[in-house]
């Protein structure tokens, strides 16, 4: 019985050639875009899954509060592992991870430098609380001595070749002279440390011994014994705060207590998140490497179902459309003693035919497509051919698809009663217009709202890019490395500075775009109370920061060479006016200090306000902030002027080369910088734009076959019209205009839905647009528009047949 | 008896009034009978035939097949009946086009429980009975009209049925084809098939060997 069905299905599939193409087709690209969009989910949950225990490893969280401003923390205070481990009966074992950004590596008596970018300092035990395995060396004793680093496989083959690295010497910075103790895999690309690339050993560094609880620099991770539940973990964490961290803030706070640190609304908080957790879910001022979100993946989930959903719906309405043809073999397969059922399983294998067809097309275009997504999602995601799960969930998927998309149509058909449908020629009605009427609106509905939210993701982003700053970061270079010139730098600038290409030059590590950050709580002079306390960035800049990036200086004065007593001058931005809800005039003059309680601290006088300018994320507010004179400066920013870059570039390059011969020069333009800052959203762009043509393409070929079927159900009608007198257009116009009805349908329901859905995707920059009113209308004119193309193809070709001809078969 | 058919009514509701098919139809039809049914277009000669068929409900009144009320059976059950026991035959013949004559005549036979090895020596006898053993590869469009309607036969037979209900068999047909197809039907009946046909020509009907005549709905 089987057998006949395949036969069957494959023959009537054969007879409507248009039909089974527009099936096959729109299915498949339901299905590719599905496949793509499931591999990449499926490749951001199993971040950081592949490290030994990973499900019982947690981080530990500090949010804090204190002097107004809060913190949400990923890192803990230095001391706090060995608290844990010594003290705290359900903790298995615990490891630290202190970023340390980029070093520039050399081997022994070789000029041969390189660089790299991500370094860290580990515990000893840090590898084998991963259970990462090594190639060279041993995992447990690697990190013994304080000289002693770990170099990934690639790392190490970059410097040693095909030698052995193991116990070569390496020089950091042309200062430290390390041992390479261990060579370990190459860190799997989803997992948190996927950038690192070089570990050093936390023996040989000092600060991690030490006793302070009150900063926050170390990523410190928990590995909890089997069976112990993270929720009983949390009173004895949290009790860390009386029994550690006030005790040690009294030494630079004395006077301070739980009781008075609490009551002036301060806190401490620690808390864990998961390992696995961490990629989705965490969003911490500072993140061992960038992490995706969660609300990420399911709006990429809802475009994936969005896709299926056009696709099947698709198929039914195609299918039901044309079983007009298909009625009459129902009506005498009916009275030759055909069950109900039996009618069921021909249209189910049928569809299940198509659906698999469909699949082997999807598996080719998902297989030849994935290279440009993976470039679009920032991902090396492989087809994981070798997994028998992933065919075994295509092959169910494809099934699932089959049948979910072959129901409507199966038990449409198998309900045709034989008497009417054997009865004449078969011209009459076969009902369930009402049905593809409402899929119709469905296709369209969930198009549009793709098309609204492509809109409004672009045009944030243009707004992010358009929108004034309140700093210059076009034709700015940035320079890496600036420490390696050390007591040459200012020397450097200069001889920069009167470059004829170069505008003006500054020394800073702090940059408005990612870059060193540090938060300090300030007192006015005079006051004891840290209730009084005001949380501000504290950047350390020189007399050329704020103009070469344009700051605009509103009240006060820049720094000047003209006051030597600049030195202990401070210059403050709006936002650290408002927050402690004086004007400027009664703040400049000022002196403030962020060592309350110290003899010796040093005091900084207020001589200047600059206007707001965003030195952080759009997504966040412009917090408070100051600059001071500092010379703890990495990176120098150089304002061009405009002209060739290249050029420009290469005359700044000539001048190092004189003072480092052999020191790589390294640079970046700060508005690409910017733009990487909102790749995410980018990325998240250019993925909307591409599922949202596919599904415009999937709703296109339902309407254009749906649209063939119309004017041929209505031939009879059209030759009746024409022979009556009827244009051309008039005819045109009619059929069109009933599809125009659904179409507008699905965009008045659809448009609230994008709106309200976009309004609050866009909640989370603090800075956004007003969805204006003509995305909604340029929305629903696109719709509008590409159904009538899609339709009046159908419509005037219909319109224009011979009437003679279309009466005669009657 | 074959059937019988008590006082049948069949209508439609139009505009509020009763539009009635059937009208107090009494029919008995013994085994090996022959009938032909007459009347004008719109009579009710191709709902009285569906009735019989089953394929299509009545309204009023009782209907006994081999005494089974069919008025009181199940759909399910009812099926089953005609299955078993009715072949039909129609003026378009209705074969299915995505099939082969060898397929089409096998098609009822799958809705029954016979082996595979069964359903071929039935196929291969009715082929060689109705001398169509060569055309059947072919599919129902490559064949004549009248080819056409040897095969919608053959099929109809092919489950021994004890009742052939045609409708119009010879209405799509010339008279060459048609006086073919009705030859057959008369030696079909003399080996003992009971035949109820639906005709509007004279001629054809006259190979009954009873006419019942229908003018709106009623017997006359």
């Amino acid at each position: 019985m089987f057998k006949i069905y395949i036969k069957i299905a494959w023959r009537s599939l054969k007879k409507q050639p248009f039909i089974t193409s527009l099936n096959v087709f729109g299915l498949a690209i339901g299905m590719a875009g599905a496949i793509l969009i499931t591999l990449y989910i499926y490749d951001e949950l199993n971040y950081d899954t592949m490290f030994a225990d990973s499900e019982r490893i947690y981080r530990v969280n500090a949010d804090i509060k204190f002097g107004g401003a809060e913190m949400n923390m990923a890192e803990t205070a230095a001391p706090m592992a060995s608290v844990l481990e010594k003290d705290f009966d359900q903790v298995e074992t615990v490891t630290r991870i202190r970023n340390w950004g980029s070093l520039l590596v050399s081997r022994e008596n070789s000029k041969d430098d390189g660089k790299e970018d991500r370094s860290a300092y580990v515990d000893p035990n840090f590898f084998a609380f991963f259970g990462l395995q090594f190639l060279e060396g041993d995992v447990q004793s690697a990190l013994e001595n304080s000289n002693a680093l770990v170099l990934t496989k690639s790392t190490a083959q970059k410097y040693f070749k095909d030698s052995e690295a193991l116990g070569k010497t390496i020089r950091l910075n042309n200062e430290e002279v390390y041992t390479v103790n261990g060579v370990v895999e190459d860190m799997p690309k989803n997992s948190l440390l996927r950038e690192h690339t070089v570990f050093m050993s936390m023996l040989g560094f000092e600060d991690s011994r030490s006793t302070q609880w009150g900063s926050h620099n170390y990523f410190t991770f928990v590995k909890m014994l089997p069976g112990y539940s993270i929720e009983n973990f949390q009173a004895p964490l949290q009790s860390l705060v009386s029994s550690h961290m006030i005790p040690s803030v009294q030494r630079y706070y004395p006077g301070i207590t739980e009781e008075s640190f609490l009551a002036s609304g301060n806190y401490v908080r620690y808390s864990t998140t998961a390992l696995e957790d961490i990629h989705l879910y965490s969003n911490r001022h500072i993140e061992l490497s960038q992490n995706g979100r969660i609300e990420n993946i399911y709006i990429l989930a809802s475009i994936g179902l969005f896709l299926l959903i056009l696709a099947s719906v698709n198929f039914m309405n195609l299918s039901t459309a044309h079983s007009l043809k298909r009625a009459k073999e129902v009506g005498i397969r009916k009275t030759l003693g055909s069950k109900k059922q039996s009618l069921v399983s021909q249209f189910l294998t049928e569809a299940g035919l198509i659906s698999f067809a469909s699949l082997v097309v999807a598996l080719l275009l998902a297989i030849s497509a994935l290279p440009y997504f993976n470039e679009l999602a920032g991902k090396e995601i492989a087809m994981p051919f070798n997994s028998p799960v992933f065919w075994l969930l295509l092959l169910m998927g494809s099934v699932f698809l089959g049948l979910l998309s072959g129901w409507y149509p199966a038990f449409f058909m198998s309900r045709f009663k034989p008497v009417k449908v054997l009865k004449g020629s078969g011209e009459q009605s076969i009902g369930g217009s009402r049905v593809r009427s409402a899929l119709v609106v469905t296709q369209f509905a969930i198009s549009v709202f793709l098309i609204v939210g492509t809109l409004v993701i672009y045009r944030q982003l243009q707004y992010i890019q358009g929108k004034d700053l309140g700093y210059s970061k076009e034709q700015v270079l940035v320079l890496n490395d600036v420490f390696t010139l050390g007591n040459q730098r200012q020397a450097f600038k200069e001889r920069v500075k009167k470059l004829t290409s170069v505008e003006n030059a500054t020394l800073s590590s702090y940059l408005p775009t990612p870059s060193s950050r540090s938060d300090n709580s300030y007192f006015e002079e005079g006051i004891t109370d840290q209730e009084y306390a005001v949380q501000m960035q504290r950047w350390f800049v020189d007399h050329d920061y704020a103009s070469t990036l344009d700051l605009e200086v509103v009240v006060g004065r820049d720094f000047s060479r003209d006051f030597p007593t600049d030195s202990l001058a401070m210059i403050i931005n709006e936002s650290a006016l408002a927050k402690m809800g004086k004007t400027a005039d009664e703040v400049l003059g000022k002196r403030f200090s962020s060592d309350l309680g110290n003899e010796d601290a040093s005091f900084y006088t207020v001589v200047g306000v600059v206007k707001n300018f965003h030195f952080e994320s759009l997504r966040n507010e412009i917090g408070a902030w100051n600059m001071v004179l500092g010379d703890f400066s990495n990176s120098m920013v150089v304002k061009l002027k405009p002209r060739d870059f290249s050029s420009s570039i290469a005359q700044i390059e000539s001048v190092w080369n004189e003072l480092v011969p052999g020191q790589s020069f390294d640079y970046y333009f700060m508005n690409e910088s910017f733009n990487d800052t909102y790749q995410m959203e980018q990325r998240l762009g250019h993925i909307f734009i591409v599922f949202t043509i596919l599904s415009i393409i999937i709703a296109c070929l339902g309407l254009f076959g749906l649209a063939a079927f119309n004017a041929q159900k209505r031939t009879k009608e059209i030759g009746v019209r024409k022979v009556l007198g009827a244009s051309v257009a008039q005819i045109t116009y009619k059929l069109t205009l009933d599809f125009l009805k659904l179409v507008g349908i699905s965009v008045l329901v659809a448009l609230p839905l994008g709106w309200f859905a976009m309004n609050r995707w866009l909640q989370d920059f603090s800075y956004r647009i007003d969805i204006p009113w003509w995305i909604l209308a340029l929305a629903a004119f696109v719709a509008v528009f590409i159904s009538v193309v899609t339709v009046s193809f159908q419509s005037i070709k219909a319109a224009i047949s011979d009437p003679v001809k279309s009466l005669r078969t009657e | 008896m074959l059937l019988q058919l008590n006082n049948i009514f069949k209508w439609v509701q139009q505009g509020g009034q009763r539009v009635f098919l059937l009208k107090d139809i009494n029919l008995t039809v013994e085994e090996g009978e022959f009938i032909s049914i007459m009347g004008p277009s719109g009579s009710g000669k191709s709902t009285l035939l569906n009735v019989i068929g089953m394929l299509d409900n009545f309204d009023e009144g009782e209907y006994s097949f081999l005494d089974e009320p069919v008025h009181q059976l199940k759909e399910k059950h009812r099926a089953n009946l005609y299955k078993q026991y009715i072949g039909f035959v129609f003026q378009a013949y209705h074969l299915i086009d995505e099939l082969t004559v060898y397929e089409n005549l096998e098609m009822p036979l799958l809705y029954k429980k016979h082996s595979g090895s069964e359903r071929k020596a039935m196929v291969a006898d009715m082929l060689d009975r109705f001398n169509i053993v060569g055309k059947k590869d072919l599919f129902p469009t490559q064949l004549s009209g009248g080819q056409q309607q040897l095969v919608g036969v053959a099929r109809a037979l092919i489950s021994k049925p004890k009742l052939i209900l045609a409708d119009e068999p010879t209405g799509n047909l010339n008279s060459a084809q048609g006086e073919e197809i009705m030859q057959l039907f008369k030696e079909l009946n003399e080996e003992g098939v009971t035949i109820v046909q639906v005709t509007h020509s004279e001629k054809n009907a006259s190979y009954g060997r009873r006419i019942i005549n229908l003018l709106d709905g009623r017997r006359v």
